[in-house]
């Protein structure tokens, strides 16, 4: 579903963000994205949203080569890609409800569409009695939720998280990676990114490890892994 | 079990819109046209006096040319009046006898292009040149009347224009026992000369202040989307094209300007309901049935159509200027 083939980004002649890097992930596949800070993580996810374009390499995800996109198509694309933010990029001007149905608006979805979807996605995330209030009056668990569930509204194949549970307690957090382990486990493939390393042990799932724009650890798929070993018999 | 009751759900709207993608398609296009309409009209009602200031300048602005230009019109009809009812005056040689002068008029009447012919004889002419111009006194120190024969001509409705009347002078200096033609365009000729000026200067205005609003109104949809930054990135990270994310600035300036189109209206029913009044006793003193001319109905709606249009225009200048800055590059942090 998404795949890095010798991915490089350098923002200056001096300052490389990603460094070769190669990873592919399946359908259905839950992975962390780990390192330390300035290791390349956001680099990678905006490289998979299309705010950056790899300096050399391919990116392709769902099948498509990202590097000569059309800037006219990039939406497109983003509408397959849930994300959630750290910060939640919630709008504080409109309802829960309306947030969550801003993917399905930019879509062009009839009003009916709309009203239907996001009611499930609210309640895939546990605040459909919470669709009439404004996310200021939410605790900062439940805003989380409400970017979730307006990240997954459109049921993306690919769904990215940036730092997901950082401002939330152990308890929340764990709430949160069970959802994102349940939407993995209906076909999504769903890539986070954190450094909360106790939750990525406690979880043991495939890792990507970065260090200073190097893949160190969990590059090749399971899948690819087991190929190879088969093959070097 | 959640999801899969949303499955069966999906398949099912899957069929549905497989009927009629389009048509449902378009419905929702035209619906939220509807929606991003009402909701920019709502955020200019929300903010009322910033809206109110914005809607005055672009009014003042828009009245200014069209009043000059609807005072042009008027002063073009009031020409194409008076050249209608232009008149060539033939003044005969002193010593041609009235007889002959009855020839003339008998041979001048025959031509097509004249539609009528007056004689007014040496006596007559004297007589009322006595009655009218207060000289009557030093008329009687003279020995002779020095007034000739006059024939006054009326140009066939055809000749009426400046070159038939042109033709018609030559043809009558032309007679015998003609002295001199006089028609009085000049003067009709110096006013057409000046409103075909003024009519290039207020053009020229009008440009210019059409500019004005397209900047007025940019300058005020860059502060709206200055003031939505957060939803414009939201609206690009979940995958809205630039029309989508444009569409609200336009409907704003389109708003922008339908609402300056109507303050302009008021402003020139104003003024010329304020004017109409010495108007009415200028034009009397000149014996003239000049009025004013009001906009009529097709020009209030071109007014405002042209206003809208105008508004749009800013807007989509700020838009192409500041939307495309906004991207979402550096929303994900660490």
């Amino acid at each position: 579903m998404i795949e890095f083939r010798q991915v490089t980004k350098r923002y200056d002649s001096d300052h490389t963000a990603l460094a070769q890097v190669n990873f592919s992930l399946n359908r259905g596949e839950l992975a962390f994205l780990t390192g330390h800070s300035g290791a390349g993580k956001s680099t990678l996810l905006k490289l998979i949203m299309v705010m950056e374009r790899p300096s050399a390499g391919e990116v392709v995800v769902g099948g498509q080569l990202l590097n000569r996109l059309p800037r006219r198509q990039i939406p497109y694309i983003r509408r397959h890609i849930g994300v959630v933010f750290q910060n939640h990029q919630l709008l504080f001007d409109r309802t829960v409800f309306d947030n969550v149905a801003m993917p399905l608006e930019v879509m062009g979805a009839s009003p009916r569409d709309i009203g239907r979807r996001v009611r499930a996605a609210l309640d895939k995330v546990g605040l459909l009695n919470k669709e009439k209030m404004n996310p200021m009056q939410l605790s900062g668990g439940e805003q989380q939720r409400v970017g979730i569930a307006r990240a997954v509204v459109n049921k993306p194949p690919v769904l990215l998280a940036d730092e997901p549970t950082g401002n939330l307690d152990p308890e929340l957090s764990a709430d949160i990676m069970n959802l994102f382990t349940r939407f993995s486990q209906v076909g999504v493939t769903v890539l986070i990114a954190t450094h909360d390393i106790g939750l990525v042990n406690e979880m043991d799932r495939r890792t990507l490890t970065l260090d200073h724009g190097r893949l160190i650890a969990g590059g090749s798929s399971p899948l690819q892994g087991a190929a190879g070993g088969v093959s070097g018999h | 079990m959640a999801t899969d009751s949303r499955r069966k759900a999906d398949t099912a709207r899957g069929a549905k819109t497989g009927r009629s993608p389009w048509k449902e398609q378009a419905r929702s296009y035209f619906d939220h046209h509807r929606k991003v309409a009402k909701d920019s009209a709502r955020r200019l009602w929300k903010t009322p006096v910033g809206t109110g200031m914005t809607w005055t300048v672009m009014g003042v602005a828009l009245a200014l040319p069209v009043a000059l230009l609807l005072l042009l019109t008027s002063l073009q009809g009031v020409s194409a009046g008076w050249e209608s009812s232009a008149r060539v005056t033939a003044y005969l040689q002193l010593e041609v006898p009235l007889e002959d002068a009855r020839g003339l008029v008998d041979e001048i009447r025959t031509d097509s292009r004249i539609s009528d012919i007056e004689l007014v004889d040496r006596e007559q002419a004297l007589a009322e040149f006595r009655a009218n111009s207060g000289l009557e006194d030093a008329l009687d120190y003279l020995e002779e009347n020095p007034l000739p024969h006059t024939l006054l001509i009326t140009p066939d409705e055809r000749s009426r224009s400046a070159t038939g009347v042109e033709a018609l002078v030559t043809f009558v200096r032309g007679l015998e026992g003609v002295e001199r033609v006089q028609v009085d365009l000049g003067w009709l000729q110096r006013l057409n000369a000046m409103t075909d000026l003024l009519a290039r200067a207020v053009w020229a205005l009008a440009i210019l202040l059409a500019a004005a609003v397209i900047l007025v109104i940019g300058n005020t949809v860059r502060l709206a989307i200055e003031s939505r930054r957060d939803e414009i990135l939201v609206a690009k990270l979940v995958g809205g094209t630039d029309a989508f994310v444009r569409r609200p600035f336009l409907y704003t300036g389109a708003w922008y300007g339908l609402g300056g189109g109507v303050v302009a209206w008021i402003l020139l029913q104003l003024s010329l309901w304020w004017l109409s009044g010495p108007i009415e006793r200028l034009a009397g003193l000149y014996r003239s049935d000049f009025t004013l001319v009001g906009l009529g109905l097709d020009g209030v709606l071109a007014l405002i159509i042209v206003a809208m249009l105008l508004g749009w225009l800013g807007a989509w200048v700020a838009v192409k200027r500041h939307l495309d800055d906004i991207e979402p590059g550096d929303i994900a942090g660490g």
